[in-house]
């Protein structure tokens, strides 16, 4: 019965062409459900810049403050835990912050200090690990999880430690050193995170 | 056979877009408000006469200064010194100083927000009733309107309008009397053609607020119903070439 | 790259290999007539949009808040803040009212080829049930957004469950969970639009694509192909007139799927309120218990089923006739299958008394429609003169179309139980297939 010609090269062809411009037709109106989960202008607006002044932080005080939800750590290092930072510098994972942690600083913390001002310790608390956050543990004695411990953190959900710019000892699951976020000095007193001094945020 | 199918949907779909046209006026005959949200300049002006006339009583609750910037295509600057004159931040929504308990007092009810006005009432709506504002000494705040009688809000543009006095039917005793038409019984700081092209654009603006999406949807669509209708074509011919097989 | 995809292929039929008789079943080796014509393309469009409505309503429900307080906001929210919202809500309102676009002519398609009758009553019954799932559904869906109109039309919906006598006020408090339309009563709406009713729709439409492949589909000309000889280019057992659905009418439905898109698209791009049809202007108003809107109608989809409860005047000091009206004139398309008896399916073959009365049903539908949009209330002054009793004239309008539309049914009883059907004689084999 299929005695008939069928052309079945026009309709190989018809039929790929037909299919490729479906396909492109599908992943083209997959773009805007994938973009929906976007963070929303709500969520933009809600994660703007947040200005905090530096003045009531006592030496050797943390402060918390929420940027776009997330925790973010103030510190007034004293000068014991400033002086304690190279100590322990044979013990971190990138102690100069230009191997594996290279992007997890703005180019002016990238260095031994990690922030602006060397007193100033300005980070996302968010464990490098599986994110949850670390425990300030800032007094300069031996802990049953170190006894050579000169301050830092110490991540409650898989014992990662970090020193007091948020460097990451080695042999800990956590990989990098904590996050820096971009910010800026508004007057001597007072910072706001989440923009730069080159505005970019 | 494939032609009457086409022309047949096409008929159909061209009746119920009429019947929606016709449905879609209700109420007495207004004017056409000739808005067109593609018209930047007039959406830029008409963003202007809401934030120094009606944010002062009026909220946008659902429309940011961040986005009413990138739309228009304006800057920050712009926006935050000319706009926003309530030391909102800029991705904050456009919330109208007064507070909802002074209003209450002195209109008898809260200003409504106007993010959705032209969604609800329609543009040529809102564009009648910018231009139906007429002194009525009956009336407690000396102003009355004659697309929404009896209005609870006094009229913020008459510096631009001027006043306006309603002429009435001749009618005869007893009978309510009519409005037959409103004049200008004294100009204000625009001429009745600038008016009218201001409440245009203030009209505009509101319509762009109701629904900015719409700016995007326009551009897209094109593009969408051409790939389509491009799409169709394709099927048509593999569906012609298959069923070569079918006698 | 197709070889890719045949070589996935036979690895799951090498391990499943019952997979692959289904799939014969349903498409190479499902043989429907070769004579389908243009209403045959809504059914699969129903499906297709059936897909769109699941796929976008997970998509708003990612940023829907079902609570009186944050429902209005909410969806304000998806209109402008969430990434490409507008769009997919959009899709969804559009994809509600095509819905019902769709439906409603696959429905007409039944009638007009008698698909409803033997040997297909079962196709008919499960059909209808799943239109009525989608009206609940429909109904539920157009509470949630809370606008004025939304709250106004559960009130008004709802109430009609309140003209039951006995039982009716306290099943209406049930219903909403509170005296009015309230946060309880969006909250269950919201959990039975999303997750219950379309669980039973998809079962619904397996059920009725399964009872449908098992008798086969009928055609225009009302001929059985399955009854009539034997033997096509690609199997000599099967109906001559039968064509395999894949791939012959896959490729037909995929030009009619790109038209509909296309038509979709447009909606959704330039008219997505459809001047006020889809969208409602007042339901951009929040709901507020205190000011009703100056016209509380339903949608289109539901005006001539809610007209006929308008039409009928209460008696006995109650108000039930217009519900028991409404549900009745439901409840008759569900019993087709034994009300037309008439042995002669499709309409070219059937008697001029039939042709007749399905002209004068469908017209009333759409006066039924107009009624129940009020579109009425603008056309017969223009008709009529201004000066005329608006409600006097929607009234017998109405009354007269509400019995044509009953009337149908009993014409079509007596017509076909009394014999009084003159039919032609209806060929052996299909006739015309393009």
């Amino acid at each position: 019965m299929a005695n008939e010609v069928v052309d079945q090269g026009r309709r190989r062809f018809l039929t790929t062409t037909t299919a490729v411009v479906g396909g492109v037709g599908v992943v083209a109106a997959a773009v805007p459900f994938i973009k929906s989960w976007e963070p929303s202008a709500r969520a933009k607006a809600a994660g703007a810049p947040v200005t905090q002044s530096l003045k009531k932080i006592e030496p050797g005080q943390q402060l918390i403050v929420a940027w776009r939800s997330l925790p973010v750590f103030i510190v007034n290092r004293t000068s014991a835990q400033l002086a304690g930072l190279p100590k322990q510098e044979s013990r971190l994972v990138d102690p100069s912050s230009t191997g594996t942690s290279a992007d997890q600083q703005p180019k002016y913390a990238q260095n031994g200090t990690r922030s602006i001002k060397p007193e100033w310790l300005v980070m996302v608390g968010i464990c490098t690990h599986l994110g949850c956050v670390p425990d300030y543990v800032g007094d300069m004695k031996p802990e049953p999880f170190d006894p050579n411990w000169q301050g830092g953190y110490y991540c409650p959900c898989h014992h990662s430690r970090y020193d007091m710019a948020g460097r990451v000892y080695q042999g800990v699951p956590a990989p990098k050193n904590m996050v820096v976020p971009p910010y800026q000095y508004l007057d001597d007193t007072t910072i706001q995170i989440g923009v730069d001094a080159q505005g970019a945020a | 056979m494939i032609k009457r199918y086409f022309s047949m949907f096409a008929l159909a779909f061209g009746l119920l877009l009429g019947t929606s046209a016709a449905v879609a006026d209700e109420g007495p005959e207004l004017p056409s408000a000739g808005t067109n949200i593609r018209d930047i300049a007039s959406l830029q002006r008409g963003a202007h006469l809401f934030f120094n006339y009606c944010v002062g009583c009026h909220s946008l609750k659902y429309m940011r200064y961040e986005r009413i910037a990138a739309d228009l295509g304006l800057t920050q600057d712009d926006v935050m010194n000319n706009l926003n004159f309530t030391g909102a931040k800029f991705g904050d929504p456009v919330i109208s100083h007064m507070p909802a308990d002074d209003a209450q007092k002195f209109f008898g009810k809260a200003p409504p927000d106007l993010s959705l006005e032209v969604s609800a009432k329609g543009a040529d709506w809102v564009f009648a009733y910018l231009n139906s504002f007429y002194l009525d000494p009956k009336s407690p705040i000396g102003w009355n309107n004659t697309v929404l009688p009896n209005a609870a809000m006094p009229f913020p543009l008459w510096e631009l309008q001027g006043e306006q006095t309603a002429v009435m039917k001749p009618g005869t005793p007893g009978d309510d009397a009519q409005i037959e038409k409103l004049t200008l019984s004294r100009p204000g700081r625009l001429t009745p053609e600038q008016y009218q092209q201001a409440t245009r654009d203030l009209t505009n603006f509101l319509e762009y607020v109701s629904e900015p999406a719409a700016m995007q949807r326009r551009q897209y669509g094109i593009w969408v119903v051409l790939f389509l209708l491009a799409f169709t074509f394709l099927a048509y011919l593999l569906k012609k070439e298959y069923w070569k097989d079918v006698h | 790259m197709a070889n890719v995809f045949s070589s996935i292929g036979d690895w799951v039929i090498e391990r499943a290999p019952g997979l692959m008789p289904v799939y014969r079943k349903h498409m190479t080796e499902y043989y429907a007539p070769k004579n389908f014509n243009l209403w045959y393309y809504f059914g699969s469009l129903a499906l297709l949009v059936l897909v769109n409505q699941i796929v976008t309503g997970i998509f708003l429900t990612m940023n829907y808040d079902p609570s009186a307080a944050g429902a209005f906001d909410s969806v304000q929210y998806i209109m402008r803040d969430v990434e490409w919202g507008w769009l997919i809500r959009y899709m969804h309102t559009t994809g509600a009212s095509l819905f019902f676009v769709v439906i409603y002519l696959h429905m007409f398609r039944g009638i007009l080829y008698g698909s409803y009758k033997k040997p297909r009553e079962l196709v008919w019954l499960l059909g209808m049930l799943i239109f009525l799932v989608l009206m609940a559904e429909a109904f539920m869906g157009y509470v949630l957004p809370w606008g004025n109109m939304s709250f106004w039309g559960a009130k008004v919906i709802v109430s009609l469950f309140g003209t039951i006598p006995v039982i009716g006020k306290d099943l209406v408090e049930w219903i909403m969970g509170d005296f009015l339309p309230a946060d309880a009563t969006l909250n269950r709406f919201f959990a039975l639009h999303v997750i219950a009713l379309p669980l039973v729709l998809l079962l619904l439409v397996v059920l009725h694509l399964a009872a449908l492949h098992e008798v086969g589909s009928n055609n225009p000309d009302g001929v059985d192909v399955k009854h009539g000889p034997k033997g096509n280019r690609w199997d000599p057992t099967k109906p001559a007139d039968g064509i395999p659905f894949h791939p012959y009418y896959t490729v037909k439905d995929l030009v009619g799927v790109g038209l509909f898109l296309a038509i979709a698209a447009f909606i959704i791009f330039f008219q997505p309120t459809f001047g006020g049809w889809f969208l409602e202007h007042d339901n951009s108003i929040a709901a507020n218990n205190l000011v009703t809107p100056a016209q509380i109608k339903p949608v289109w989809y539901f005006t001539a089923f809610y007209a006929i409860v308008r039409m009928i005047p209460s008696a006995l000091g109650t108000a039930v006739w217009g519900v028991l009206g409404m549900f009745g004139s439901i409840a008759l398309l569900f019993a087709l299958p034994w009300i037309d008896v008439g042995k002669v399916k499709s309409v070219r073959y059937r008697g001029t008394g039939y042709k007749v009365a399905l002209t004068l049903f469908v017209l009333a539908f759409f006066g039924l429609v107009l009624i129940g949009t009020d579109f009425t209330d603008e056309l017969f002054p223009k008709l009529f003169g201004s000066d005329i009793d608006i409600t006097a004239w929607d009234n017998a309008f109405g009354r007269v179309m509400t019995l044509i539309y009953f009337g149908f049914f009993v014409f079509l009883w007596l017509y076909t139980h009394l014999g009084w059907e003159k039919t032609k004689p209806v060929p052996e084999r299909v006739t015309t297939h393009d």
